[in-house]
């Protein structure tokens, strides 16, 4: 059998085993063990490949992160973030949908997770939008949206895999993924502003308010000061900064706002060693199929057919992928997307002469576009359920949405200097810079 | 509000009727070890840093970190098993009903079982070729580490049975299958 036929069986495999209703994992190392007596490869070594697809230190990452969103929302410090979002945006018009965006964007400073913000939000924001006269499916679809920004806005878990997976900077996917996860917020609001139901009338807060809400949660608001700054001081890899923020929400935040919740904590770990593992299953199984995908040559099958269309034209390329992209993420989370495509990914980079970092986050802002597109829209599936719509009516809903989200694609796409911009003043080598000879000064290539 | 406090439980009472009481403690010692994998990780990553900080780094805790987070993997691989707490492309399955659905959960389970075998059985003969390979500088058996596939393996297809038998014995649908999450009233 021709390893394109092998593939196709492989990828055909997974799908129809993955909709029938087997778990991702299992249906993935399914496809993967067929696919195996096909070629000369022992399935031994295969499932020796689950266990070394996780054992990377950048991926304890991961887990600490989720543990951070997961304490944040168990303990409920987040209301305090939510009341300053409320001082300072909720007496726009459409002013918790304003409020829904604007403490995403907070709270995607702290978790890497879209499904803890769109729980945060269902549990909080979400009765109040419902007493206030907002349609349900609006709700939904905003919450899911906004939620999208906590994996572009750093920290985010799928920076994260996709720079232990891809070999590139952590921290510097953490950078570029500010620019469009700040335009994903700015869009929201905008569009919420001049299209989206308009709620109720409130005042402005009076500045003092602000200036208490600003205090309340000015402990919550650290962390992403201690994450960033962790990294780009040099002090923390990604994973110690993760590591030091879970620490600070259990030493200082739950002892200082929610004292009584100490007694929580080993069912919030319980629970938070649960839910890491499901990505990482998933992770150990997507990194044996990307595997199998890389011996079979699949990137240049692949690449074969984009470089058909596209030549070496490093914007039609990431264009085409992002086409793909947007196909995938329909159908598949983006966790095992990014493992299984990273093969193609890094042999389209290199025939295209595009930056790794550009690449990445091109990749990164299109999948999350995935986690509000049907059938397997993650985001969208949990806020509908969590809100009490149908997902269909959630997705007619988010329609117009996609327009905010195409819009930061295409300016991603062509805009590399703009995205590129924070990560080249503060990280300089995530982009390729390097010092000059005898000076501290960077050299940038073009 | 209830529901999502309901997703936290150490033994989950969703798909009740596919469970057997007989095996609850095993889902709630599988719960309690992710907390102390993921407890312990974290532990050991914060000695990581503190000792490297004061100039006396002990270089065996980042083999221990590891061993714990993979640990935590694989047995939260098995606990999702049974919690049905995986991640999946598609609900279809749960809109079907009678002898459709039937015939489709127990292909799912069957495929899940195939692998499960298959992990412990190749895992097995994985980690014990490990005996040979060692982790440096602790020289600690890489067996230590891939001995969680196996492992994993065994309990993933101890629930897959457990699933099998039950949903024959009494059918895989279930309340929660119309079960409302919301946490806004109708």
């Amino acid at each position: 059998m021709s390893n394109g036929a092998i593939l196709i069986l492989m990828g055909c495999l997974f799908l129809l085993f993955g909709y029938m209703g087997v778990p991702v994992t299992f249906a993935l190392i399914a496809g993967v063990l067929l696919a195996v007596q096909f070629t000369q490869i022992s399935m031994q070594s295969m499932v020796g490949q689950l266990f070394h697809g996780i054992d990377s230190e950048a991926l304890l990452a991961v887990p600490f992160f989720l543990l951070v969103g997961e304490l944040m929302a168990s303990s409920d410090v987040v209301h305090r973030m939510i009341r300053l979002a409320q001082t300072l945006v909720g007496h726009m018009r459409g002013g918790l949908a304003q409020v829904v965006t604007l403490f995403s964007m907070f709270f995607a400073g702290i978790s890497g997770s879209s499904v803890a913000d769109v729980a945060v939000l269902s549990r909080t924001v979400a009765p109040e939008m419902d007493k206030e006269g907002y349609d349900r499916a609006f709700t939904a679809a905003l919450i899911a949206s906004a939620s999208t920004m906590a994996n572009l806005i750093p920290p985010s878990i799928m920076a994260i895999v996709y720079g232990a997976t891809g070999n590139v900077s952590i921290g510097g996917l953490f950078l570029a993924g500010v620019v469009p996860g700040v335009l994903i917020g700015i869009g929201l609001m905008v569009y919420s502003y001049f299209w989206g139901p308009a709620g109720i009338k409130k005042k402005r807060a009076p500045f003092a308010e602000i200036a208490a809400a600003s205090r309340d949660s000015a402990l919550p608001m650290v962390i992403p000061v201690i994450i960033m700054g962790g990294i780009l001081s040099g002090w923390f890899t990604p994973t110690e900064a993760g590591m030091i923020a879970a620490i600070y929400v259990l030493v200082v935040l739950i002892p200082v706002f929610r004292p009584h919740h100490v007694y929580e904590l080993p069912r919030d770990f319980m629970y938070a060693g649960l839910l890491y593992s499901l990505p990482l299953a998933a992770v150990a199984a997507a990194s044996a199929f990307g595997w199998m995908v890389a011996y079979l040559r699949g990137p240049d099958i692949v690449a074969g057919y984009i470089t058909g269309i596209a030549g070496t034209s490093g914007p039609m390329i990431m264009f085409l992928l992002v086409v793909l992209f947007v196909i995938v993420g329909d159908f598949l989370d983006a966790v095992p997307a990014i493992i299984i495509f990273m093969p193609i990914i890094n042999k389209l980079t290199e025939i295209g002469d595009i930056k790794p970092l550009h690449m990445g986050v091109v990749v990164i802002t299109t999948l999350v576009f995935g986690l509000i597109t049907p059938p397997y829209g993650l985001s969208l599936l949990v806020a509908s359920k969590y809100v009490g719509v149908g997902f269909g009516r959630a997705v007619v809903r988010s329609l117009p949405l996609y327009a905010v989200f195409f819009l930061t694609i295409a300016f991603v796409v062509l805009f590399p200097d703009v995205v590129l911009w924070l990560p080249k003043m503060l990280l300089p080598e995530s982009v390729g810079c390097f010092k000059g000879p005898g000076s501290s000064a960077y050299i940038c290539p073009p | 509000m209830a529901e999502l406090q309901h997703h936290r439980a150490l033994i989950l009472q969703r798909h009740r009727h596919l469970k057997w009481r007989a095996f609850d403690w095993l889902e709630a010692l599988l719960m309690v070890l992710c907390g102390v994998c993921i407890f312990m990780f974290t532990l050991a990553a914060l000695c990581d840093v503190v000792t490297r900080a004061i100039g006396a780094p002990w270089l065996w805790l980042q083999q221990g970190t590891t061993a714990f987070f993979c640990w935590g993997v694989f047995l939260g691989m098995a606990a999702a098993t049974r919690r049905n707490d995986h991640f999946y492309l598609t609900e279809i399955t749960k809109r079907l009903t009678g002898t459709p659905r039937s015939v489709i959960e127990i292909a799912n389970r069957l495929i899940v079982l195939v692998v499960s075998v298959l992990l412990t059985w190749f895992g097995w003969k994985n980690a014990m070729l490990d005996l040979g390979s060692f982790r440096m500088p602790s020289l600690i058996p890489l067996t230590v580490y891939t001995g969680i596939v196996p492992a994993a393996g065994v309990l993933i297809g101890l629930f897959s049975i457990e699933q099998l038998v039950n949903g024959w014995r009494n059918g895989f649908e279930g309340p929660e299958d119309r079960e409302n999450v919301a946490v806004l009233p109708e």
